[in-house]
């Protein structure tokens, strides 16, 4: 019904498919400003694409890996560079990090919620940017292997192992920051 | 505690890792996959780091800003920027449709013209090339110079001789 271009069924597609998109764009770019405007982006081009879905993958995946794309070209056009701080992150923000994280409970007053939000924001921003996308859409907005796997092109078993060494890699990051401060571990291995 | 990072995990374990931590991981792999962290320090190691990354993530999770939510107005006006696109295209097609018509048919009548010197280009070439008379210098001895390979027969031909180096020299 869609594809025969009846804007009443696209803009149920739309209404159904927009808060996926929203947090796949959130998740890849990192400017929360530009969210809204490539998401239109997004559907303005499935739209006019429509013609070309073939239908032998799902639709969301289709939308999916549009959006991605829109979402590279975006960062392509802006030239987006990684955030530079002026300073590290200080040894006493890092262990002040790692007792939250020990505990697995954020802090609840919205001076530290927003001191270690800022910590936090801070270390991901030093990944390279594949593992923080990655990190970001399984761990933040709630995307699955297997749909990481058809937005990203990959092989599921792909996927999962990347996710794995990402992790080692933030672990590793933030160790040896707590390490050179001669703090114990916080986040402690458990056996 | 000491960071030994000189066991990384086995390749070969990294995925059923990555499933056994998301709980994904049942029967038969679970429990080779539990069996093999027993007996392999750098799939334990790389493990309970993932474990804790689980845990910095989740508390991540409830700081960040996660994607926004779609203002209840994002549809219509994704409907909106696709019905002013699609007015801009008609627009557009409408204004350049006689410049359009125009260049095609300049290209059309290009590229018959085109066609007609190539295959007057290709005919011509295939033409047998026009016998041209190459003269053979030996034949364009003068009659009156005497062969200059042979001695002089007598002193007529020493006159001419003569006569024919002076003629050269001017």
């Amino acid at each position: 019904m869609a594809q025969s271009g009846t804007e009443a069924a696209f803009e149920e597609l739309v209404r159904r498919h927009q808060q996926r998109v929203f947090a796949l764009v959130s998740g890849l770019l990192r400017r929360q400003e530009d969210v809204e405007d490539v998401a239109q982006q997004v559907f303005l081009k499935v739209y006019l694409s429509l013609r070309k879905f073939d239908q032998r993958a799902a639709f969301s995946t289709w939308l999916y890996r549009i959006t991605v794309n829109e979402c590279w070209d975006y960062l392509r056009k802006k030239k987006v560079r990684p955030l530079v701080y002026e300073s590290d992150l200080s040894l006493e923000q890092i262990s002040k990090l790692d007792a939250f994280a020990s505990s697995g409970r954020p802090p609840e007053a919205p001076n530290q919620r927003a001191e270690t939000k800022q910590i936090l924001e801070r270390m991901l921003e030093k990944l390279p940017e594949q593992d923080r996308q990655l990190l970001v859409l399984k761990e933040v907005e709630g995307f699955s292997v297997q749909e990481l796997a058809n937005i990203l092109h990959l092989n599921v078993n792909t996927v999962k192992v990347r996710l794995f060494r990402a992790r080692g890699r933030i672990m590793e990051s933030y160790r040896r920051r707590l390490g050179s401060s001669g703090a114990g571990v916080g986040v402690e291995r458990k056996v | 505690m000491e960071t030994d990072f000189s066991d990384p995990a086995c390749p070969e374990y990294e995925a059923l890792l990555e499933d056994y931590l998301d709980g994904e991981l049942g029967g038969a792999d679970a429990k080779k996959t539990g069996a093999h962290l027993e007996s392999c320090a750098g799939c334990r190691r790389a493990f309970d780091d993932a474990a804790a990354s689980v845990r910095l993530l989740r508390v991540a999770g409830s700081l960040l800003d996660s994607a926004p939510a779609p203002s209840p107005a994002f549809a219509r006006m994704v409907m909106s920027r696709i019905r002013n696109e699609e007015e801009r295209a008609a627009v557009g097609a409408g204004l350049w449709q006689p410049f359009v018509s125009l260049a095609w048919r300049f290209a059309a009548t290009a590229t018959l013209a085109l066609a007609v010197l190539l295959t007057y280009a290709v005919a011509g070439f295939r033409r047998p090339p026009a016998e041209i008379a190459v003269l053979n210098p030996a034949e364009m001895q003068d009659i009156f110079s005497p062969d200059p390979t042979r001695a002089p027969a007598d002193r007529d031909e020493v006159l001419m001789m003569v006569g024919e180096s002076g003629h050269a020299s001017h």
